[in-house]
């Protein structure tokens, strides 16, 4: 069986979810509160693929990075080697959309082969949601990124982006 | 530099350097391995990823230090799951490990405790990510606010429109109506039997008082829409009071209530509109005279105000008086007050908000002093002239 190791980024603006659905993704598991991080928290999860005919183990390092302005600076050495990266933004807050050109840019500039998806988190508030298909399909199509209507609260389309993303980055 | 002196920095400063083979094998360790979450001899032969998993998938990047492609690879404030509520936050470099003849020997890879500078600037970060949420929530609900109030501006503008055209619409039928009904009652069409002119009587004492509120329909609809506009004349207020209590004196009679007018001598002109003016005073006389018993008193006064340049009018009947909770809402449109709904006196609730509107509109101001069951005084103050 192959064993692959791959990392993966989690960008965008502060408080989209990032933390969260990586927590969903490894553990399992959501927390309502918000707790934001600074830096870098990086998981892992193993993940079994089909690459080509063959059975394979993906090792996805998920390297859940800082969304706050002031980490801009150093942000770019956290993207060095990623294979992927999950672009974030809050169906409730339409400037986070806006911000992940910006996001897919950074990590282009240093990891120029990279993949991309696009969570469009947060549909479990659907009372709030300002975000609609019409708005996210374009700036994800531009960033030639598959998207999903996700949320960390319910799960819902979560393991179903990194599954998608672990193939890309092996295919 | 003293090798004491860099043992001080290395426990002071809680620092581990882990040195590896170009295989990323670990061969040495300096300063405080636990940092990184193992004792030294645990290190000792481990991948270098093993001990610093935050590495695994960077091979590229480990690969460009090895060859001296890269000077160093920084990575600031790892998180690390220290088992406890607040993380340990790490500041790693790494770099190629050079021999004497430069030749890169492996890595270096350096890991620095800064957990408490970093704890701080989380709790910053925090409040300040949450202070902006809360920014951007209130000013949705602003947005969500002004759009709304704009629709209602706009139902009320409507609203206004139409109670205006309605009120003129019925007022141009009315005023026929009252024409024939005059000319009936006094016999233009022959005489009338008594009971004739009793009903004819009553149909244009209703006639009367649905003239009266499509009036005050169309006056509050100007005031609404900002077009109800004063033409300024110095004008005798005692004469105009005068003439009012003669208009009221039948209805008065009719009741066994007593009207007195003391107006103070050598009162100065008013400068006001006198048909509004007029409109204020009748409004006022006529709300004291509907909600006073029988053989009640009421009392006009006339007088120069306790503001510089201006004259008073003073209104006082000892009738049903009105609530104190009832007060602060007088003067708004169809409120009536709840000592008013259970006296037998019609109205619509736009008498006092007409009187207020004009009042304001010549710069004075209206006030009223009552309580239940002990009358009213309402006070109205007009520019002199």
């Amino acid at each position: 069986m192959l064993t692959i190791s791959k990392k993966v980024c989690l960008l965008g603006d502060f408080a989209v979810g990032k933390t969260s659905l990586v927590r969903r993704f490894v553990f399992n598991i959501f927390d309502d509160r918000y707790l934001s991080t600074i830096g870098v928290k990086v998981s892992r999860k193993t993940v079994a693929l089909m690459v080509g005919d063959q059975p394979a183990d993906l090792t996805i390092m998920l390297w859940d990075l800082a969304g706050s302005e002031e980490f801009d600076r150093i942000r770019a050495s956290y993207l060095r080697g990623a294979a992927g990266a999950v672009l974030v933004c809050d169906v409730t807050r339409p400037a986070t959309l806006e911000r992940l050109a910006d996001c897919a840019a950074d990590l282009w500039r240093v990891s120029p082969s990279a993949h991309c998806v696009l969570a469009a988190n947060k549909v479990d508030l659907t009372g709030e949601q300002r975000l609609t298909a019409p708005q996210i399909g374009p700036v994800a199509s531009r960033l030639a990124a598959p998207w999903y209507l996700t949320s960390a609260r319910t799960g819902d389309e979560v393991e179903l982006l990194f599954r998608d993303l672990g193939l890309m980055m092996v295919g | 530099m003293d090798p004491h002196i860099v043992q001080w920095l290395a426990a002071s400063r809680r620092i581990a350097c882990v040195f590896t083979d170009r295989e990323l094998s670990i061969t040495g360790v300096w300063g405080d391995p636990t940092i990184l979450g193992a004792e030294a001899a645990a290190l000792i032969g481990c991948q270098l990823q093993d001990a610093v998993p935050e590495l695994i998938g960077t091979e590229e990047v480990l690969a460009h230090l090895l060859a001296g492609e890269l000077e160093r690879y920084d990575l600031s404030k790892v998180n690390r799951d220290a088992g406890r509520s607040v993380p340990m936050y790490l500041n790693m470099t790494t770099l190629p490990r050079r021999a004497e003849d430069e030749v890169i020997s492996g890595l270096v890879h350096i890991a620095e405790d800064v957990t408490e500078s970093a704890v701080l600037e989380q709790h910053l970060v925090q409040h300040r990510n949450e202070l902006q949420l809360l920014q951007d929530r209130l000013a949705r609900q602003n947005l969500a606010i002004t759009t709304a109030n704009a629709e209602l501006r706009h139902l009320d503008e409507i609203k206004t429109v139409f109670v205006s055209v309605a009120a003129h619409e019925l007022r141009s039928p009315l005023t026929s109506i009252l024409g024939y009904l005059e000319m009936l009652l006094d016999g233009d069409y022959g005489a009338l039997a008594p009971q004739q002119v009793e009903t004819l009587e009553i149909m244009r004492s209703s006639g009367r008082r649905l003239v009266m509120l499509t009036n005050d329909l169309l006056d509050a609809a100007r005031i609404e829409a900002g077009r109800l506009e004063l033409l300024l004349r110095p004008v005798d207020l005692t004469r105009l009071v005068v003439s009012a209590l003669t208009e009221f004196k039948p209805q008065a009679a009719a009741h066994g209530q007593e009207m007195s007018l003391a107006a103070s001598a050598d009162l100065p002109l008013a400068l006001c509109d006198p048909m509004r003016a007029r409109q204020i005073i009748t409004n006022l006389i006529s709300n004291a005279s509907k909600y006073t018993p029988e053989n009640g008193h009421i009392r006009v006064g006339l007088s120069r105000a306790p503001e510089a340049g201006f004259l008073e009018i003073v209104v006082a009947d000892d009738g049903v008086g009105i609530a104190a909770e009832d007060q602060a809402r007088l003067f708004t449109r169809f409120f009536r007050a709840g000592s008013a709904s259970l006296w037998p006196a019609s109205g619509a609730g736009l008498g006092l908000y007409i009187t207020r509107s004009l009042v304001e509109l010549h710069g004075g101001r209206i006030w009223l002093e009552s309580e239940l069951g002990h009358g009213s005084t309402f006070h109205v103050t007009l520019p002199a002239s």
